[in-house]
């Protein structure tokens, strides 16, 4: 316990290495393309026109508002999954660096969630230009958002230190990851109102984190009707649970990360 | 103050690096454990170096050099043995290593300096020294893919100089960017010396660990051959090697 505190003021230490390393992930990835940050926001705008005229005949009368409903669960699918799938990488991509000079390495995962974090800010802007456009009600429970942020942050950060962690001892699991991020996406319930579901899987559903996570945030952000207890207590045990896995499995091998990079 | 008291550091050459679970619960299950072949890195090294004491670390390929030096900054926990380092201990090991092409040479010096531990506040503080010592004021706003390599040394260098250590570890860098730029860099880390800072310098270059340091370290498959006098222990330790020689061309 005193050991783990000392590794976080550690990690508080580098807290500008931090700041530089999301700098330099959000500026290297649209230096670019010439339509540079718009991308952030056009990238959503455009999954969401091929999910609407895919599905919208489908799940438009039982969802009420369906291109707020999917709008609202790509963007804080995205948020999870770029995070947790680029920090798959984190150690082995800055092997360099770990090799050869002192760091608390758990700044790598952190660095990556952080920036997948910053880019879900920027996608907020589409997120509202839909919200507005398709008349939804804001409002009810906006203050909610940034506890829903939170939770999904230290959610990732969690899932980012074991995969990170695991990935440099089992290089599969880089690949194992990216197809169960897959499947994923497609339980979460962005694209689909879970009552088509049938009621067994209805039941499954609970077990989703991602799932209490996007019903939170679409009731902070335009349906309050969505806010049940339920949600808020497994979306915050979902957290804890993933954080105190991530940080006991790269607590564990952090020493002998070094060896097998 | 450095002190290692009986260190030691394991690696593991997996025979075949069994990295995916497949292979891994295929052998569990069989009761083959992945067959681990031990190299011993560092051998029961022991090692006191004081304020104002440079040390150079000499030794054929393989020797542990490297080792020893990331046992000292921290990079390596050894699997036996003490390691007490008092100070701040600043690698000038790869200088480029924390670089990153896209970025410009402010950014990088930024990015670097946060690498090596820094506040922001201190790197503003540094920031104009580490440009005029590094002598690309002109280039600090360009990417650094349009630096030649040794501008990217030269930057690395001034970077990793401005840190104000305690410890030092070069582990041969002294030849960076042109004659000019060499001297220079030359010159500094004499400063450092001279100012008390512990240096622990690895090289193939005799010469240059004469004029460096008061005091060598001779490693041999991870294990200290000889500790002392800088004219002693290479004098041995290049009879050593050319007896080596000898008996390979024979």
């Amino acid at each position: 316990m005193v050991n783990t505190l000392k590794e976080a003021k550690e990690i508080f230490r580098y807290r500008e290495l931090l700041r530089n390393l999301v700098l330099r992930d959000v500026k290297i990835r649209y230096k670019r393309s010439a339509l540079g940050f718009l991308w952030v926001m056009l990238d959503p705008l455009l999954m969401l026109l091929v999910f609407y005229a895919l599905f919208v005949g489908l799940f438009g009368r039982s969802v009420g508002n369906y291109s707020a409903y999917v709008m609202s669960g790509l963007i804080m699918w995205q948020f999870f999954s770029q995070g947790t799938k680029v920090a798959s990488l984190a150690f082995l991509q800055n092997r360099n660096l770990i090799n050869k000079i002192y760091l608390p390495k758990a700044i790598f995962p952190l660095s990556v969630v952080a920036s997948s974090l910053v880019h879900f800010i920027f996608a907020l802007v589409p997120l509202f230009i839909i919200l507005l456009l398709s008349g939804a009600k804001l409002g009810f429970n906006l203050a909610l958002l940034p506890c829903v942020v939170g939770i999904v942050f230290v959610f990732s950060l969690g899932i980012a230190l074991s995969v990170a962690t695991l990935a440099v001892f089992f290089h599969d699991v880089i690949y194992i990851y990216d197809v169960v991020l897959l499947g994923w996406m497609y339980l979460s319930a962005i694209f689909y109102p879970v009552s088509i579901l049938p009621e067994k899987l209805q039941l499954f559903m609970s077990l989703n984190p991602l799932y209490h996570f996007i019903s939170l945030f679409r009731a902070g952000l335009y349906d309050p009707v969505l806010l049940t207890t339920e949600h808020v207590l497994s979306g915050v045990a979902f957290a804890l649970l993933s954080f105190f896995i991530g940080w006991g499995i790269y607590y564990g091998n952090r020493d002998r990360i070094i060896f097998y990079l | 103050m450095i002190t290692l008291q009986g260190v030691s550091v394991k690696y593991r050459l997996l025979e075949e690096r069994k990295r995916s679970f497949q292979a891994y619960v295929i052998n569990y299950v069989k009761g083959k454990r992945v067959a681990v072949q031990t190299l011993w890195g560092l051998r029961e090294v022991s090692l006191n170096v004081s304020k104002g004491e440079s040390l150079g670390i000499i030794g054929p390929n393989g020797a542990g050099k490297s080792t020893l030096l990331k046992v000292v900054s921290g990079v390596i926990k050894p699997a036996e043995g003490e390691v007490n380092v008092s100070g701040k201990a600043a690698p000038l090991i790869e200088l480029a290593a924390g670089f990153d092409d896209e970025l410009t040479g402010r950014e990088n010096i930024f990015l670097n300096a946060s690498i090596l531990g820094f506040s922001r506040r201190e790197i503003e503080e540094r920031f104009d020294r580490i440009v005029d010592f590094s002598e690309l004021r002109d280039f600090v706003d360009t990417p650094l893919k349009h630096y030649s390599s040794g501008m990217i040394a030269r930057l690395g260098f001034s970077v990793a100089t401005e840190v104000d250590p305690d410890i030092l570890i070069v582990d041969e860098v002294l030849a960076v960017g042109d004659g000019r730029f060499k001297r220079k860099s030359k010159d500094r880390i004499l400063e450092f010396k001279n100012r008390g800072v512990i240096i622990l310098f690895v090289s193939h270059d005799m010469e240059s660990v004469r004029n460096l340091c008061n005091k060598v370290l001779w490693l041999d498959h991870g294990k200290a051959r000889m500790v002392g006098e800088p004219e002693k222990v290479i004098a041995e330790y290049e009879k050593e090697m050319a007896s080596a020689d000898a008996v390979r061309t024979l």
